[in-house]
């Protein structure tokens, strides 16, 4: 048996004894993550559109991400769309920062591993750079609009007549508790995936300036703090549309 | 009159962001004087014909060819007007097409007479602007709580950065115990400006380091039980020391925000409700610390698997086209980030079962 299987069956067991069915609902929709990705990839080197391919793959990624947690009804038609408005968001700011930096393909650092490999492929990194930032910003969103959802309609529940204003209010509340851990969950994924390159930065002496205008390092900076910015906005599109659906269901109320 | 003052808030706001990222990218367009490197701006371009060429995989490229004029910006050579020529292809996979006004890295030349070849683009004006919207967010939505978010990343990157320096003086030797170390630091720090300094946190940091261990000492007992089979080291990217302890630190550190963002959420839903229902019994705060953790889990996980698979994206491509079967295009590039991605995994579930544990076994109803 592979490293892998193993460590994929210890995770899945410890997941049944924590959330039972639920658990192997969150497993599957790893395993099935994996394969969308993994088949956005395949498509890409057919040819087809980078980016349009990944703006559908990540609708899709979405909602299996959101409608297999096991979260209300409720709450996850409002994430769900709350993360595709974020979505939307994140494309517009990625596609110009990244013609701008100009970050697709690789740097000097993957001259090594590129030996023996033909990089003249016809398919445009810079693309292919847009996608990698779109795809890795979709784990944060998703799990942002899911918290902060489920909070307010846990509020919803609990507190029937609440007016759409205070809602809205709880819900900045919440977001700002989810925000300050969320934003260590990206940074530290961060840190601990470019750790290699740190040492190699400091190992080969570059300078602040070097570092900051390195092809690589620059990639996924940029790639983090878009997923910054995702999970920032996420708090008021998602506080939002749950208090315009509050005030359409007040008004619904009322007419009867 | 209430809503007249905040919308006129926000539009003042929203004037001062725009305002502030501009002035961020204004400053890093027009800091050529702080480099050390010759940089060069170009003012103007000819392109030259197209190329169309095939490679041994029957991948269609064109390749360019442009010369473009400009001026040297800062150094010995300020003011100098120079023209250089570049080279690019379709895919961009290594070289940059250049447009007018755009700022660059070169070499100069001086024999035999003053030449320059292209480095790079200069990239600090982007990332400036992108940083500056970034922080104007938080500021904005997060208002004064954005000081503890920003100044937590600061401290945390300013430790990172002194690990690296301790990492290099010892060769490597010493990574694993390094990062460990810096993890607990890590820890220590972040709690403490998320939490603020009570029992409640001690039960979070406690909750956050035994997961973190447990879950390394599993991965290490399932890597020995395997003998490492389907885990290609050899394919970790930028490896300057010994690739295993290496990638063992940077799970490490790479799960360690997602687990202490799990520990706080279902430690502080546990103390509030143990405050509102001091009668609750140890089992009956784990039961439901479970459901709590049961619940953000699997988002969790998720948040990590695409930060750890997405950067796998280009060079996988890359394999796939130059012939290569999905099978070795998966081991060769996307392996390690599933394999980083399932360790995580199982240090997010150890932490719901852990931190429901401690916080029912240590917090007491009459405690904040």
């Amino acid at each position: 048996m592979g490293a892998i299987t193993a460590l994929g069956i210890v995770l899945l067991v410890l997941m049944i004894i924590v959330g039972g069915k639920q658990g192997i609902t969150s497993f599957l929709s790893l395993v099935v993550n994996f394969g969308i990705l993994f088949f956005t990839i395949v498509l890409i080197a057919f040819h087809l559109p980078p980016i349009i391919v990944t703006i559908v793959a990540s609708v899709i990624l979405l909602s299996i991400t959101i409608f297999w947690s096991s979260a209300s009804d409720n709450a996850s038609t409002t994430a769900f769309q709350a993360s595709v408005i974020v979505l939307i968001l994140i494309v517009i700011i990625i596609i110009p920062i990244e013609y701008w930096a100009q970050v697709g393909g690789f740097g000097l650092e993957d001259s090594e591993e590129l030996e023996g490999l033909s990089t003249y492929v016809g398919i445009d990194f810079t693309k292919v750079a847009i996608a990698t930032a779109i795809l890795s910003s979709l784990g944060a969103v998703a799990e942002a609009a899911i918290a902060i959802a489920s909070g307010l309609d846990e509020i919803i529940l609990q507190h029937q007549a609440i007016k759409s204003d205070q809602l809205f209010l709880d819900g900045t509340v919440i977001g700002k508790q989810i925000i300050g851990t969320a934003v260590n969950t990206l940074f530290f994924g961060f840190f601990g995936s470019s750790l290699a390159l740190f040492i190699w930065f400091y190992g080969l002496n570059y300078s602040f300036g070097d570092i900051l205008n390195d092809k690589v390092f620059a990639a996924e900076l940029i790639a983090i703090v878009v997923s910054l910015i995702g999970v920032v906005t996420t708090i008021p599109v998602t506080t939002w549309l749950m208090s315009f659906k509050l005030k359409r269901l007040h008004k619904a109320q009322l007419k009867r | 009159m209430n809503d007249k003052l905040t919308s006129k808030m926000t539009w003042l706001q929203i004037a001062l962001v725009v305002a502030f990222c501009f002035l961020a990218a204004f400053f890093c367009q027009h800091n050529d004087g702080l480099y050390q490197q010759t940089i060069y701006q170009v003012n103007q371009v000819q392109n030259g014909k197209a190329t169309k060429m095939t490679d041994e995989f029957q991948n269609v490229d064109h390749y360019h060819n442009q010369r473009f004029f400009g001026t040297i910006t800062n150094g010995k050579y300020a003011g100098h007007h120079l023209s250089i020529k570049n080279a690019y292809s379709d895919s961009h996979a290594m070289d940059h097409q250049y447009t007018k006004g755009q700022k660059l890295f070169i070499t100069l030349h001086t024999q035999p007479k003053l030449h320059a070849t292209v480095k790079d683009i200069k990239r600090d004006a982007p990332i400036a602007f992108l940083l500056a919207i970034a922080i104007s967010l938080l500021f904005v939505i997060l208002k004064l709580r954005g000081v503890t978010v920003i100044s937590s990343i600061l401290i945390n990157t300013i430790l990172f950065w002194v690990a690296v320096k301790l990492d290099h003086n010892n060769n490597g030797a010493a990574v694993i115990w390094i990062f460990s170390v810096l993890a607990v630091v890590f820890c220590f720090v972040t709690l403490l400006l998320v939490m603020g300094w009570s029992k409640k946190m001690l039960v979070t940091l406690s909750a956050v380091l035994c997961a973190t261990a447990a879950t390394i000492l599993i991965t290490l007992i399932v890597f020995g039980l395997t003998n490492e089979r389907g885990i290609y080291y050899e394919s970790m990217q930028y490896v300057t020391q010994l690739p295993k302890p290496l990638f063992i630190a940077e799970v490490l550190i790479g799960v360690l925000g997602a687990v202490m963002d799990e520990a706080t959420d279902i430690v502080a839903s546990l103390a509030t409700l143990k405050q509102e229902r001091p009668e609750l019994s140890s089992m009956a705060i784990f039961k439901s610390g479970r459901a709590i953790g049961k619940s953000i889990m699997g988002p969790l996980i998720n948040v990590l698997f695409f930060i750890f698979m997405a950067e796998t994206l280009a060079m996988t491509l890359l394999y796939l086209k130059n012939g290569n079967t999905w099978h070795y295009s998966f081991s060769m590039n996307m392996s390690l980030g599933m394999t980083s991605s399932l360790i995580s995994g199982i240090g997010i579930v150890l932490t719901v079962i852990l931190s429901s544990a401690f916080a029912g076994l240590w917090i007491k109803g009459d405690e904040r």
